[in-house]
């Protein structure tokens, strides 16, 4: 059994408080880090190989390192809390449950890279997670960990909470700084990267909430520790949100690279009646699904990116036989259509159109060619958008109709599901 | 440089040049929608796609800039499809519903569809509605935001260049709706810039709605005669009939941009109102005559009046063009022998000669484009925002993205004042002792080097102490000021006219602008005029003590308030008045009035029966600006065609046509055929426009050169009075009267210019009567909300307006615009007195709590 790091604490009674956090080991991370070069903490996260836990699986070392290291330049980390993809729940857990970790992480990656200056930005509907936050970071002021002059180091920090208002875009992280700013959440064009010129125009760090709860661990167990656990080229622990049709869903703490057929039958008990697995999305509703032949894939970023899915946020959502996949998939899609910004063609467009064709299909007033349509509306819109919201709507659809396309077919033919007792 | 390959044709382009401009440069045409080269990089209509070999994914070509050793595809098959699929997609939710809309026969998603969309489409479904009926958002737009395709230029232009941010998006996805607040909260510059840059029918043209297809309208590409700013517009008229005014992308210093007046200010062309032909006062009534005879009554009175050595005098309008003007101080002082002569009578005709020197107009013109590229920009004297908007609109433009100081000194609020880093409101008429301030903030900090700083005893009168009282503005502010100054290498001062309605101190300009030359800055002086060819006007000599080209003269000719006076007198026997209403101008109503009722021949040329005209013994009618040929030269010093379009109304003739012939019939040498020709005479009289070529001027026209007249070098007249020998102060100056609180100042309103734009319906339904405007602590004090009626009281008028409130303005400052014919706001003025004190009094007997909310 695997020793969970970063949920260790969570069924501690008062997990959320400064006390309990200092009672085991808490801050002892940052303190090691205040006295460290900031070069070697940023090559330190380098060594972990810790990669971006919000999906896109990016160096956290070599994204603190594009920092420009001139101190009269402001800077800023954001820490992106906007946890929205569907099936996902693992920042949460950690906000509301051990939200020093959090603090501390960012405590490490500010003095890292200079920042003042961070922003915790929250999904809105986290109203107990923002106040726990708020708590939290009022504590760690009143016990000098943030503020001026922190322990003495000349380092001086605020952590401000901003929550959202409710769009997923915002967790598009150049949207989120539009957000942050007080425009409408749209997403920026990229380059320059927030790297050079993120929040307020200044160079900006923003990363999420589980990768920066990993950082405290490394800097006190070392980069080599973390490496150890895991792929070598996607190491370190993993929250997996397992939810569904499964015996015990919930978020399991486990090595990078767990297979996925043990996430499910070992720690989430496995499917619910015994009934046979039908598919299941291995990270969030933009990953597309993998079926049964798939389950011996390791859950790491670059193994499920062979097999043309992703690691995304980690949420598992498992489907078991009786499920109708046309049903799923506009559930899926119904999502990404209600949320796209609306910014760029394909998106507000192509699904808009597609979100049309698949409500007929789902309802049984599919015409033939549909299937084709739905096809060609994915091609249209797949790598074509301003910022991946749209390609992880069509991957998903995509995904949804390459392994079941004869389940798309029995809905146009015959105008009902192919599954007895869908929808239950 | 960087070399790339665009479709196998290699070009070599600057660092950083777009894809998109790359391509074109090779010859190939990329379609984009939501890009615009003047407005911030959005990249979302995905049109522009290309295909960088190498890149597995297609990059939209209007932000990505080339990188040496590129390679890039416009025409591969996957970008043709990729495009013509975005196009399908745009067209999806599109209605369609061309055979309806304004904007068919130009528009762009027609033309991208026509050029490269696709043929047919699978979309089936119903389309997305926002609305039934067409939604009118002021009274110049109206919206169908069915057909908007969200390329948000619209928001954009109103949000970057036009500074009102009146427009925005509702809703997300694609329920997204570019649209504005509710009617209430609209408090939009209605400029239309939003139409203009929309490529569908979305946002549409009121005045124009339904009147003709593109294709049916003629045009003519001319300037805008409305202010010193000097836009290039397109008018477009079917049959005659003028239907609309637009602006080009390519053309003049506004591009696409135009202002309420320029886009909307057109009708009065078609005015059934314009008196079109020659009358003669006949037995105390004005009677229509033909040509002949009104030139014979002329000829006969211009006799009579002038017996018993009586003066003349003439008064021409800054809207003229150079070649009337010209001609008219030709006729003036060739064949009248008089240097009575003035153009606009608003001003001290002294202080116009001052204020032409310190200046350096006859230094020659400057591009805005170079004024505006300073470290530190200061506007002094205007009201820009309201009285020059797209001056306004290009500062905020290109100012957007640049490290400049902009400050703003000034009496009223400006909607400039949110791109300023620094807005002083200081008290009317203190704009020489504000630049004198400054001027010895930085002569104490540079005493050694400005030893020989000439004018430097003028700044020993003001001080640390007297600056609150002078002009109600701190010494620290006056201060920050000089720090921006001293901080830059290059500085412009833009003076606007204003300084010439309450002068005082001009020659601290002089002083400023050496001192900050003595200590190495560039310095550029950039005039901002009220009036299209104000700057033309002082050129051709229409001053009694300026020759054409700047050649000063201390000389016994009068200007306008001289000549005023003078017929107050009875001395007067003939005053020829072209384009110019000095009843409702001069800042004496009353005793203008009665002036003129002295002149023995009052000769009125103009396009309406002005105040003014309604008093002449011979009126004579000229033509509008669409149908005569002529140039104007802006305030910077552009000289820019104007082109004849139409045929002058009736027997209305162009003006320069109507003082050859006065001209000709009293001397018959004084004959000319064309404007071309007057033009040629020009460039002998005026070395600055030697090097201008008539038939060569194009949108951008060309910019008037140094003088160096009479061996004098350009720039200031040395041994010159750099200060007018009277300066009017204001009233208040003298002792504040508790009885009447307020100063009252006077100027254009963003909708009006002069008296002409009222006689145009659409400026009219924006503003249809005077307000006055007034600081919203002041209206607070007194329980006034916006739209309440007030009475404002002087000790020789008062008026009934409606309130508008400027949070940002002075207070003890109330702002009445001089446009409107029902509030003759020169009637509150006594001449020689500067800017009158008034009280204002809520008409509302409600008390405050009684009130419903503002």
């Amino acid at each position: 059994m695997f020793e969970p790091i970063i949920l260790k604490n969570i069924n501690v009674p008062d997990s959320f408080k400064i006390e309990t956090y200092l009672n085991n080991g808490g801050y002892q991370a940052f303190k090691k880090a205040l006295k460290l070069n900031t070069d070697t903490i940023i090559q330190m996260v380098k060594d972990s190989g810790l990669r971006g836990r919000g999906g896109a699986g990016f160096s956290t070392g070599l994204k603190w390192s594009f920092i420009p290291k001139d101190p009269t330049i402001p800077k800023y980390l954001c820490c992106n809390a906007d946890e929205g993809e569907p099936g996902t729940y693992k920042d949460r857990a950690i906000i509301e449950k051990d939200p020093h970790q959090l603090i501390e992480g960012m405590a490490i990656a500010c003095y890292a890279i200079g920042a003042a200056n961070a922003y915790i930005y929250i999904r809105g509907e986290f109203a107990l997670g923002a106040d726990r936050l708020e708590d939290a970071i009022r504590e760690a002021y009143s016990k000098g960990y943030l503020g001026k002059n922190i322990l003495g180091s000349n380092f001086s920090l605020n952590i401000y909470v901003h929550r959202g208002a409710g769009a997923y875009i915002c967790g598009e992280e150049t949207a989120l700084l539009e957000s942050l700013e007080g425009r409408r959440a749209l997403p920026r064009i990229k380059p320059p990267f927030p790297a050079q010129v993120g929040l307020f125009g200044k160079p900006t760090v923003i990363n999420n909430v589980e990768t920066l709860a990993c950082v405290p661990h490394i800097i006190n167990r070392g980069a080599s520790w973390f490496a150890s656990i895991g792929p070598a080229k996607s190491p370190g622990p993993k929250l997996f949100g397992v939810s569904g049709h499964v015996n015990k869903p919930g978020l399991y703490e486990l090595p990078m690279g767990t297979p996925l057929r043990e996430i499910i039958y070992t720690y989430a008990g496995g499917i619910k009646g015994d009934r046979r697995l039908k598919a299941v999305i291995p990270g969030g509703v933009s990953a597309p699904m993998l079926i049964e032949k798939d389950l011996d894939t390791p859950m790491d970023f670059d193994s499920l990116a062979a097999k043309g899915t992703m690691l995304g946020s980690g949420a598992v959502v498992v489907m078991d036989e009786r499920t109708c996949i046309v049903k799923a998939a506009l559930i899926i899609h119904e999502f990404f259509h209600h949320e796209s910004c609306g910014k760029c063609t394909p998106c507000r467009e192509g699904l808009d159109w597609i979100v049309k064709v698949m409500r007929r299909v789902e309802h049984g007033e599919g015409k033939e060619g549909d299937i084709d349509l739905l096809l060609k509306l994915c091609g249209d819109v797949f790598g074509r958008t301003f910022c991946p919201l749209g390609d992880g709507a069509v991957m998903a659809l995509r995904g949804a109709i390459n392994n079941f396309k004869e389940e798309f077919e029995y809905h146009v033919k015959n105008k009902r599901c192919m599954v007895n007792g869908a929808g239950r | 440089m960087a070399t790339v390959k665009i479709n196998g044709k290699e070009i070599t382009v600057e660092d950083g040049t777009l894809i998109l401009e790359a391509a074109k440069g090779a010859g190939f045409d990329i379609p984009t929608m939501c890009y615009h080269a003047r407005l911030s990089k959005l990249a979302s209509c995905r049109v522009c796609l290309v295909e960088i070999v190498g890149q597995k994914k297609l990059q939209p070509s209007c932000v990505t800039p080339v990188m040496h050793g590129m390679e890039v595809l416009t025409e591969s098959p996957v970008v043709k499809s990729a495009r013509s699929s975005m196009i399908e997609l745009l067209l999806a939710n599109h209605p369609l519903d061309c055979p309806v809309c304004d904007k068919g026969g130009e528009c762009e998603l027609q033309d991208v569809t026509f050029k490269f969309g696709p043929r047919n489409s699978p979309f089936g479904e119903r389309k997305r509605r926002f609305h039934e009926e067409d939604y009118i958002l002021s009274p110049v737009i109206i919206q169908n935001i069915n057909r908007c395709i969200q390329c948000k230029r619209c928001v954009r232009i109103c949000d970057e260049v036009v500074g009102a941010s009146v427009l925005g998006s509702i809703e997300r996805g694609a329920k997204t709706g570019e649209t504005s607040f509710v009617k209430e909260y609209l408090d939009c510059d209605h400029c239309g810039n939003c139409i203009e840059v929309c490529p569908v029918g979305s946002l549409m043209s009121r005045p124009y709605r339904y009147q003709s297809r593109p294709w049916d309208l003629k045009g003519v590409d001319t300037v805008c005669t409305y202010c010193g700013t000097g836009c290039q517009l397109t008018v477009q008229a079917r049959n005659g009939e003028i239907l609309r005014v637009i602006s080009k992308p390519d053309k003049g210093i506004n591009n696409e941009t135009l202002c309420a007046r320029g886009r909307f200010g057109y009708s009065f062309i078609n005015s059934h109102e314009r008196f079109v032909t020659p009358m003669i006062r006949k037995g105390g009534t004005l009677e229509p005559v033909p040509w002949n005879e009104a030139l014979k009554a002329i000829k006969d009175g211009l006799t009579e009046a002038m017996k018993d050595g009586r003066k003349t005098g003439g008064i021409a309008s800054g809207r003229l063009s150079n070649e009337e003007l010209y001609l008219f101080q030709k006729l003036m002082r060739g064949v009248f022998k008089t240097n009575n002569i003035d153009s606009g009578s608003r001003w001290n005709t002294g202080a116009v000669k001052s204020f032409a020197n310190v200046m350096e107009l006859n230094k020659g013109g400057i591009s805005v484009y170079d004024a505006l590229n300073a470290d530190t920009l200061f506007i002094i004297g205007s009201s820009i925002s309201d009285e020059n908007p797209i001056t306004d609109y290009l500062i905020r433009r290109l100012s957007r993205n640049k490290k400049m100081n902009i400050i703003i000194a000034s009496p009223r609020g400006l909607k400039l004042d949110s791109s300023a880093t620094l807005s002083l409101r200081h008290r009317p008429a203190a704009e020489g002792d504000i630049l004198g301030g400054i001027a010895k903030v930085i002569y104490d900090k540079n005493m050694d080097k400005l030893k020989d700083l000439t004018g430097k005893e003028h700044l020993k009168n003001i001080s640390r102490e007297n600056i609150p009282d002078l002009t109600w503005t701190d010494w620290s502010s006056i201060e920050s000021v000089s720090g921006f100054m001293l901080s830059a290498n290059s500085i412009t001062i833009a003076v606007g006219n204003d300084v010439l309605r309450g002068p005082s101190r001009i020659e601290s300009m002089h002083i400023l602008a050496e001192a900050l030359r003595l200590l190495g800055k560039d310095v550029k002086l950039f005039p901002v005029f009220d009036r299209a060819n104000q700057r033309g006007a002082w050129e051709m000599g229409v001053h009694p003590d300026i020759l054409p080209g700047y050649s000063f003269r201390d000389g016994d000719g009068l200007g306008s308030e001289g000549i005023i006076d003078a017929a107050s007198r009875g001395e007067v026997g003939a005053l020829y008045v072209v384009g110019e209403d000095i009843v409702s101008d001069f800042p004496d109503g009353g005793f203008v009035r009665e002036a003129l009722r002295q002149v023995k021949f009052l000769i009125v040329q103009d396009i309406f029966l002005t105040e003014t005209a309604k008093m002449a013994h011979v009126v004579l009618p000229g033509a509008s600006f669409v149908e005569k040929d002529g140039t104007f030269t802006n305030q910077e010093g552009r000289v820019q065609r104007l082109r004849k379009f139409i045929e002058p109304q009736g027997d209305a003739k162009a003006d320069w046509e109507i003082i050859a012939s006065i001209g000709e019939a009293v001397e018959p040498s004084f004959h000319y055929g064309s404007v071309s020709d007057i033009f040629k005479e020009i460039k002998g009289a005026v070395p600055m426009y030697r090097g201008i070529d008539f038939e060569g001027l194009d949108g951008n026209g060309a910019i008037v050169k140094g003088s160096g007249i009479g061996g004098q070098g350009a720039g200031v007249v040395a041994g010159f009075s750099l200060r007018p020998k009277s300066e009017v102060r204001s009233q208040e100056q003298e002792t504040p009267d508790p009885e009447y609180p307020f100063i009252l100042i006077t100027g254009n309103h963003l909708y009006h210019s002069g008296r002409l734009s009222l006689k145009a319906d659409t400026l009219r339904d924006i503003l249809p009567e005077a307000v006055v405007e007034m600081n919203e602590e002041d209206a607070k004090a007194m329980g006034v909300s916006k739209g309440d009626k007030v009475k404002v009281k002087g000790d020789r008028y008062e008026a009934t307006l409606t309130a508008h409130i400027n949070k940002r303005s002075v207070r003890g400052v109330v702002f009445i615009p001089e446009n409107f014919t029902d509030v003759p706001v020169n009637m509150f003025f006594t001449k020689g007195k500067g800017f009158p004190r008034v009280k204002v009094l809520p008409l509302s007997s409600l008390s405050p709590q009684g009130r419903g909310p503002g």
